[in-house]
Parts: structure tokens; C-alpha cells; sequence
């Protein structure tokens, strides 16, 4: 195939995906409904971090801090501004503080720049947190003024859609090569003449931005947010498991992903709480063990290769088991 | 004589208490071939590291074409035509060997007209004679073909100087000969400054135009081959006649 015929490939599939998705609240429970936008919640979220994270290698643990931050926004804009500007408020000021951020922690890679984009989304969450306390004397905030849940729900969609777009339309640019060449070896990009201070910067802030977004549009699903809910560490982390579980290089890995969650977290935890945190665990330790390029480079050769080395594996047991007895 | 294309002005490096290179001035022009040549631990990839702008000098000035590139990150370097190959080549591992070559055109080799040789990836390739492999992950070939492919990438910046840290290291005999003949021929057809540091100083002799020797941080001798293999300093810092032997 052709790079024009992956392309219609790929566009097609989105297309398929994103019809079915529209198609669902038409038929599905409310059930499914509300399990739906959780899944296009986190494929918005992890194609979006796998977009600057995953070609970069930079492990941002900082979503949360944008989820919240874009919640903020809307529980604080939705009275004066209509739903799209609350949200593209939300987005545009997550940006900006992913910029802030990104000046301040990209110069450091690995568990440095892991760490301290945790440390910071910790940072602005009690600053939210003593703000509210100090300064509008809650806790928490209500929001009044929701839009139908079908507003939502396309909303939702939406972004899922434009994060996997931007992916597909990032690995066909300049600046989606950039982001390779940083993640396969920074300095040599340098030396190329790729200026990776303002493409980390700008690609940190795109991935924010679709964190903002997403904030925004989620919080009116709460009714009810504090700062504690909002920036759950977990949703960061949830993230960031779904993009390397799915695989975070890969354009459809943070989607499959996502979808195996959201049936995983919807059957198992009600039921069995343990068990999803468990299998959760146990999925990211398979992946990165015997799948390092997570769930979708899975093709048909990696069954077969795992056929053959377990045959191997039984061959010599027995072997073994024929010179001991 | 031709114009000079960069000037370094008394460029230090300091790591802690160790000066790694102490207060080195040297000028290269347009179309020079100019070796740098020193025992180990001379300080000649920190000198390379301080003049292409991946370590920042403790002090002194860089001038290229009249712009002071002192302090600026490497990729103003690649902007202002400075290109260099690493020690241990560092190509994009899974990348194809073309869209390696692809990387410096889309970047630092973008707005510059190159010579008629850089025109496009398949001519860099055929100029380094990897062809043939353009389509296989840069993984994939043989460590000479990866050192050959680490050239094509500077060279496909489109540079007016290249910055060669022992390209010919842990190649067979033949495989030097090669390797120097292509650095010639990349000189006179390109238009390129060429700065090339090596070990085997033997063969860097019987090419190069001009050899700056570093000892222990400082340049100790500047001039043509038949010069500084005389000069007692040099001789001295070698501790042997490798040299002498090498000249005659």
C-alpha cells in the first residue's frame, strides 16, 4: 500500500468508527449510552497524549492537571458563555499552561519530566483547592446550566474524532516528524536543525489542549466537582495506561485500548472492584513483557510466534522431565 | 584567499575542575580540508561538541559567516549551514535509510539551495552509495553503511562546513581509503568546508590540506602536514615517530 492508499485507509476506519458511535444512542440502553462516552472520553484523551507523548517518549503524567483545569473552566464560564466557547475556553487555557509548564519541565526527559509533570498537576490542584477556600469560600462548585445529554454525547464524539485525526494528519507533517526525530534521539534532531524546544513546547500544548477540552465537556456530566474529583491523578494515569497498553506510537492502539477498558471498567467494577484494578495491572504487565508495542501491532505472525516459542517451551519441559525420571 | 567561513576566538570548556579544551583559536575558509588530529582525551569531540553547538563553550566566541552563534542551540548551527556527523553513528534506528536522509532536507537543508549532488534523497544516497538500501530500516545495515548514512544525513542539511568526528574509526583498511576519497570528493564537488578529526592519523596526513593538533586541551601546531609532523611539540606530545614516519 501506498502512503495515499493508508491514508484513505485510515480516514475510512475513523469514518466507520465515528458513524457507529453517532448511531449508538439510537438504539443502545442508556447504559451503553453512558459507557460510550467514557470510551470516547479516554480516546479523545489517549490518542491525544500518544500524539505528543508516545512519538516524543516524554511521559506526561500531567492530563489530569488539563482535564481539571478545562472542568474549572466550564463550571466558572457556562453562566456567561455559550458550550462551544466554554470549551474552546477550556482548551485554550489549558494550552497556555501547558506552554508555562513546557518551559519549565522539557528540557528534562524520563522520570525527571514524569515526575514533575505530576508534581505540578498536584501544584495546581491544592492551589484550586485553597483558591476556592480562601477566595469563593467552597469546596466544590454546581453547575447549573447543562446542555442536553445528546449535546454532550456528540460533543464527546467529536473530539474523539479530531484527536485521531490530528494523529493521522500529525504523522503526515513536518511537525509529526519533528516528534519522531526527538523520540528517536533528540540531539541528533537538533543537529539536523529541528528547533525541539518550540516543537516540544507546541506539541505539549496541542496534547493539553484536548485534555482542556475534554475537562470542559465532561464536567457538566458531574453536576457536582471539586478540585479532588476533577484532578484525580487516575484519569492521568488511566490515560497514560490505555495509550501503552494500546501501544503509544500507534494510531489505533489508543483507541482499541480504550474501547477494552470501558467494557473492562463498566462490567468488572461495579462487580469486582479488585478484579478491575487487578487485570488492569496484569494487562499492563503482559503488554509490556511480551507486546512492546502494545495491542495493535498484533498481527497474525505475533500468535504464531508465541505458538512456536510455547511448543519450544513444552518440548524442552519434556525433555527435561524425561532425564530426570 | 578565500573567505573564512568560522572563526572560533579562544574557545574553553570547562566540565567541574577539568579544562577539556583550553582557549582554542582556529579559522577554517571556504573549501578547506582541515584535519584535527591529537592522542586521547585532547579534547578534540569537545572542541567538535563546542564549535556545532551541542555543548554550550565556558567562554569564547563563534563566528560563522559574521554571526556571532556563541550560546545558541544547535539547530541555529544546522541553520547557519554547520553540519556534523557523531563518533558512534546515531541514525534513526527505525526509520528507513532514505527517510533518514529525508530528515535533514525537511529541516536545516529546507531553505538552502545545496549543490547539484544534494538535489533530492536518491542523489545523497547514490552520493554514499546506499541505494540500494534506501528502503530498509536504518537498524538494519552493516555499522560502515550506518557511518556512511550518518554522513548522508549532515550532508543532507545542505551545509557549507561538515564537522567529521572519526568517520574512518573501526573501518578495515580498504574501508578508510574509501572514506577518504569520498571526503575529498564531497570537498571539491560540493563546495563544502570540510574539518575532519581522526585517530589514524596516518591517513588523515595523505589528504588533508591543513592539521591542527590538540594536546591536553591546547592547539599545539597549525600548518600543513610536512610542518607540524617537524614540529618538536607535536612530536613530543605523540611520543614517538608515528608521525615522521607517516610524512615521509
Amino acid at each position: 500500500m501506498n502512503n495515499r492508499q493508508i491514508l484513505v485507509r485510515d480516514l475510512l476506519v475513523l469514518l466507520a468508527f465515528a458513524g457507529w458511535a453517532l448511531a449508538l444512542p439510537h438504539y443502545g440502553s442508556e447504559f451503553v449510552v453512558s459507557m460510550a462516552l467514557t470510551c470516547l472520553m479516554y480516546v479523545a484523551l489517549s490518542s491525544s497524549w500518544g500524539l505528543f507523548c508516545g512519538s516524543t517518549r516524554y511521559m506526561s503524567l500531567a492530563t489530569s492537571a488539563f482535564f481539571g483545569i478545562g472542568a474549572y473552566t466550564s463550571a466558572v464560564c457556562l453562566g456567561q458563555f455559550s458550550w462551544v466557547e466554554s470549551i474552546l475556553l477550556g482548551a485554550g487555557l489549558s494550552a497556555v499552561v501547558a506552554v508555562v509548564m513546557g518551559l519549565a519541565v522539557l528540557h528534562l526527559r524520563g522520570t525527571y519530566f514524569a515526575v514533575l509533570t505530576f508534581g505540578m498537576t498536584e501544584l495546581i490542584m491544592h492551589a484550586v483547592t485553597f483558591f476556592e477556600k480562601r477566595f469563593s469560600g467552597t469546596v466544590g462548585r454546581v453547575l447549573t446550566v447543562a446542555p442536553e445529554s445528546d449535546t454532550i454525547y456528540i460533543t464527546m464524539l467529536l473530539l474523539a474524532v479530531l484527536a485521531v485525526l490530528a494523529s493521522i494528519l500529525l504523522r503526515r507533517s513536518r511537525f509529526g516528524l519533528a516528534l519522531m526525530g526527538i523520540g528517536a534521539d533528540e540531539q541528533r534532531a537538533q543537529t539536523l536543525g529541528v528547533n525541539t524546544r518550540l516543537v516540544k513546547t507546541a506539541g505539549f500544548a496541542l496534547t493539553a489542549a484536548f485534555g482542556g477540552a475534554v475537562g470542559a465537556a465532561m464536567a457538566v456530566r458531574w453536576t457536582y466537582i471539586d478540585p479532588h474529583t476533577v484532578f484525580n491523578p487516575f484519569i492521568g494515569f488511566q490515560t497514560v495506561l490505555i495509550a501503552l497498553i494500546g501501544g503509544a506510537v500507534t494510531l489505533w492502539g489508543p483507541l482499541i485500548a480504550a474501547i477494552v477498558f470501558s467494557v473492562l471498567a463498566e462490567t468488572l467494577r461495579l462487580q469486582f472492584p479488585q478484579i478491575y484494578m487487578m487485570s488492569l495491572g496484569l494487562l499492563l504487565i503482559l503488554c509490556v513483557l511480551y507486546l512492546p508495542g502494545g495491542l495493535a501491532s498484533l498481527r497474525w505472525d505475533t500468535f504464531q510466534g508465541w505458538w512456536q516459542a510455547g511448543r519450544q517451551w513444552a518440548r524442552s519441559w519434556r525433555a527435561g522431565e524425561r532425564k530426570n525420571g | 584567499m578565500a573567505e573564512v567561513f568560522l572563526e572560533a576566538r579562544d574557545i574553553t570548556v570547562r566540565f567541574g575542575g577539568l579544562t577539556a579544551v583550553d582557549a582554542v583559536s582556529a579559522s577554517f575558509r571556504a573549501g578547506e580540508l582541515v584535519g584535527i588530529i591529537g592522542p586521547n582525551g585532547a579534547g578534540k569531540t569537545t572542541f567538535f561538541n563546542a564549535i556545532s553547538g551541542v555543548i554550550a563553550p565556558t567562554s569564547g566566541q563563534l563566528l560563522a559567516g559574521g554571526k556571532n552563534l556563541s550560546g545558541r542551540a544547535p539547530h541555529r548551527y544546522a541553520a547557519a549551514g554547520i553540519a556534523r556527523t557523531f563518533q558512534t553513528p546515531r541514525v534513526f534506528a527505525d526509520m528507513s535509510v532514505a527517510a533518514n536522509i529525508d530528515f535533514g532536507l525537511k529541516f536545516a537543508g529546507r531553505k538552502r539551495e545545496g549543490s547539484w549532488h544534494l538535489r533530492d534523497e536518491t542523489s545523497i544516497l547514490e552520493l554514499i552509495g546506499l541505494v540500494h538500501l534506501a528502503d530498509l530500516p536504518a537498524a538494519a545495515i552493516t555499522p560502515s553503511q550506518q557511518r556512511a548514512l550518518e554522513i548522508g544525513m549532515a550532508l543532507a542539511t545542505r551545509p557549507r562546513l561538515l564537522l567529521l568526528d572519526e568517520v574512518a574509526a573501526g573501518l578495515t583498511e580498504a574501508e578508510v581509503d574509501n572514506m577518504a576519497q569520498l571526503i575529498r570528493r564531497m570537498r571539491d564537488e560540493l563546495d563544502l568546508t570540510v574539518v575532519w578529526i581522526e585517530h589514524a592519523v596516518s591517513t588523515l596526513l595523505n589528504y588533508v590540506e591543513r592539521v591542527i593538533v590538540l594536546h591536553q586541551g591546547r592547539k599545539i601546531a597549525d600548518g600543513t602536514p610536512a610542518e607540524v609532523v617537524r614540529n618538536p611539540e607535536v612530536i613530543e606530545a605523540y611520543l614517538g615517530d608515528e608521525m615522521a614516519e607517516a610524512a615521509a
